[in-house]
């Protein structure tokens, strides 16, 4: 069976399996079920991007972010969608930083544990074996007896990677308030592996790796979808699923092609892959037939529980030292979890904390040299530039976002393809998580000032990352999906990506992404052998 | 109903630099411009250099942009921002490479960047009582450093932090973005794959 990409016109007209987005999570699944047997037919609406696209260069890398139609945010604390989503085979993914560490325990039992917030239907128990087995499939560096917070599992198959300078410099500081570090889990090999090379640590992996040294799906899932003849057709924006026979029954997608031809697809499988935001936009587009609500949302939670983590970025210069700044990867050198526990900060706080030391900063760019500070312009700015590219230092302590039912994915009044609705995400942190990122940023002045950073600053508070909207649950009437992902309305639909968290923790999501899309793959391929 | 054209309709009536001309110089890495009637692919500050034609801003517009740019960011005159904006604006919103796209700017962004240019030089010529383009670095940065916290009235047109952290970033990436801003800044680019043109 021949696979990889193929023009729309070529494309069939039924498989076994539609998958909806050529995301991490559609990778994944398209390796799955081709390799079970299954025909396959991937749609993304961005292109089919090489490794040799991947220019080094934080200006050439805003074409790997989103490039469809609009996304609105709204909010007392607006989700960056155009930062965070991506564009084309590999989705955000593509140049998402490869910091992997895993859920905890007590973030699948926050209701149970707190009253706050939800519960997931399954445990980190249940989950533990997948990511045993990613990061074994697609290398995980770290140092497992060092982050004593790590919950049970395998260790890491690659040891840690190098650390540099700023890294060094910044954990002077914890181990001076008495707290501990550990080199941050990384989905970057720090040894040749499995065919793919080491890193070279130029920092440039917010533009994609073009080596293959970060596991985005261009080195990972995708090769295997492909060669096991997963066919993908890029360029095609889905706009809705296409009911079937019943309500429960979906027998397709409706898809925008590149010309601008309207086609559809018919599957006895549909998965959909889309991101966090797209997936529920597609559903609560779909009301053809009986999903006058949108398809699978019989619960009407469809686009409900969006969250996002906060980040507390803290600032300081070594003006003795040489930060080497911009040697190592975008993602974090070291990190430290102590106040992951979701009290630990008190006074009023809620949620989980982690930071993460040490990020590449390039000059420019949203996380670069330049932006660390904004109000800055003129002479002022030069002059910091000439100082900050050789001396600053930066660490940032991801927060967590409460799931929230006002916090949603919904359609606005505009139009894209084909006539659907395009999304709006509302997005403001509860109470508890503004006084969370507050604390945390005060903890990080104190942490980077002992270890003997000059003038160091918080920035504005920010966000990062998306999960929710299509939440996993036990009962229908409060979730839109069960454990596996598949929709509690719709017998043939299933519903992948970090979308499907009831909770998001602290955790950069990509691990347990691809750690549930395994489970929900196998679960689909198994039942459909049998 | 405001219809959103799905995919590389950079001009819903069609004007703006064809298809073909994008393609290339895409594929090459460069932009397109236009110097006295013959396609050049050249860099923006080369563009400005020689006068390239604009495609979506007028030569005020540039000479504003310029302005504010210079003053946010010294060296982004020279370094062609007004040229950098105008070619990714005429370019599919896709394919744009500014920093906009992450600030979650609404496209069109011509319409972003023309209005907030006019509500710039409107507070210039309330405030400083002339055109921003005509203000001394030293008179407008009591203006400038208004936009970012919201303060600076009277404002018209896009939030004003949002429209300051658009253009500063345009002037940062052409100032401290290039492989030459690394090299004078001592910073080693160390590319895996090298871009096409200067960054």
């Amino acid at each position: 069976m021949t696979g990889g990409h193929t023009p729309s016109q070529h494309a069939p007209k039924r498989t076994d399996a539609v998958i909806v987005g050529a995301g991490a999570a559609g990778n994944l699944f398209a390796a799955v079920l081709a390799e079970a047997g299954k025909s396959v037919l991937v749609f993304d609406p961005g292109p089919a991007w090489k490794t040799g696209d991947l220019y080094s260069s934080s200006i050439w890398s805003r074409r790997l972010r989103w490039g469809g139609p609009a996304v609105e945010s709204a909010g007392a604390n607006p989700f960056g969608a155009g930062f965070n989503m991506g564009w084309g085979t590999g989705g955000a993914a593509l140049h998402h930083y490869g910091t992997w560490p895993r859920l905890m325990p007590a973030d699948f039992t926050m209701k149970s544990d707190f009253g706050k917030g939800l519960d997931w239907p399954i445990g980190y128990d249940d989950l533990r074996p997948f990511y045993d087995r990613v990061q074994e499939e697609v290398g995980v560096s770290g140092d497992a007896e060092a982050e004593v917070w790590r919950p049970a599992g395998a260790p890491y198959p690659l040891p840690p990677l190098q650390q540099f300078a700023q890294a060094r410099l910044l954990q002077r500081g914890f181990h001076a308030q008495g707290m501990k570090t550990a080199p941050s889990p990384m989905a970057i090999l720090s040894q040749d592996y499995k065919g793919r090379p080491a890193c070279l640590y130029d920092g440039w992996c917010d533009a994609g790796c073009p080596i293959g040294a970060l596991a985005n799906p261009l080195v990972t899932y995708h090769p295997r979808a492909v060669k096991a003849g997963a066919r993908f057709v890029n360029g095609a924006h889905v706009t809705q699923l296409i009911p079937g026979k019943t309500p429960r029954q979906a027998a397709g997608v409706e898809y925008i092609d590149s010309t601008g031809a309207t086609r559809t697809a018919h599957a006895d499988m549909v998965i959909l892959a889309a991101s966090t935001v797209s997936n529920p936009a597609i559903l609560l587009n779909s009301t053809g037939g009986d999903w006058s609500r949108g398809a699978g949302n019989g619960s009407g939670l469809v686009g409900r529980y969006f969250m996002t983590h906060s980040i507390a970025s803290v600032y300081g210069f070594f003006d003795g030292e040489e930060t080497e700044n911009y040697m190592g990867v975008t993602g974090a050198q070291a990190t430290n979890m102590d106040h992951y526990g979701k009290q630990s900060l008190g006074g009023g706080a809620f949620g989980s904390l982690q930071w993460q030391l040490a990020p590449t900063m390039k000059p420019n760019d949203l996380l670069g040299v330049a932006m660390a500070r904004a109000d800055l312009f003129g002479a002022d700015l030069t002059a910091f530039m000439e100082r900050a590219v050789h001396h600053l230092a930066v660490m940032f302590g991801f927060g967590e976002g409460l799931p929230m039912l006002e916090n949603r994915v919904e359609l606005s009044e505009r139009s894209g393809p084909g006539g659907m609705k395009t999304p709006r995400v509302v997005h403001s942190f509860a109470p508890e998580s503004v006084k969370l990122s507050d604390m945390a940023a005060k903890l990080g002045l104190g942490i980077i000032k002992a270890g003997g950073a000059s003038e160091p600053w918080a920035g504005p508070m920010a966000t990062a990352h998306m999960m929710g909207g299509t939440i996993m649950g036990s009962d229908p009437r409060t979730s839109v999906t069960d454990s596996f992902g598949r929709s509690h309305d719709i017998d043939n639909l299933v519903i992948a990506g970090p979308g499907l968290f009831p909770t998001a923790g602290a955790m950069n999501p990509n691990f347990t992404n691809h750690a549930l899309a395994l489970r929900g793959a196998e679960h689909i391929a198994a039942r459909w052998l049998s | 109903m405001q219809i959103e054209p799905a995919f590389d309709a950079h001009r819903p009536d069609g004007t703006g630099p064809n298809r073909r001309t994008l393609l290339k110089a895409a594929a090459l890495g460069l932009f397109a411009f236009n110097v006295a009637g013959v396609e050049a692919l050249i860099s923006p500050a080369e563009a400005r250099t020689r006068g390239a034609a604009l495609s979506i801003l007028s030569a005020n517009e540039a000479a504003l942009l310029e302005a504010f740019g210079e003053a946010l960011v010294p060296g982004a005159r020279a370094a062609g921002i007004a040229h950098f904006v105008d070619a990714n604006l005429a370019r599919p919103h896709h394919d744009s490479l500014l920093t906009a796209r992450y600030l979650d700017v609404l496209p069109p962004h011509d319409a972003f960047y023309k209005a907030g240019l006019a509500a710039l030089d409107g507070a210039s010529r309330a405030v400083l009582g002339a055109p921003f383009a005509q203000v001394s670095a030293a008179a407008a940065k009591p203006l400038v450093a208004a936009m970012l916290p919201g303060t600076i009235a009277p404002w018209q047109g896009p939030p004003a932090a949002l429209f300051y952290l658009a253009v500063r970033s345009d002037a940062a990436d052409l100032v401290y973005g290039t492989r030459a801003a690394f090299a004078r800044m001592q910073v080693p680019y160390m590319a895996h794959i090298d871009p096409p043109g200067d960054w």
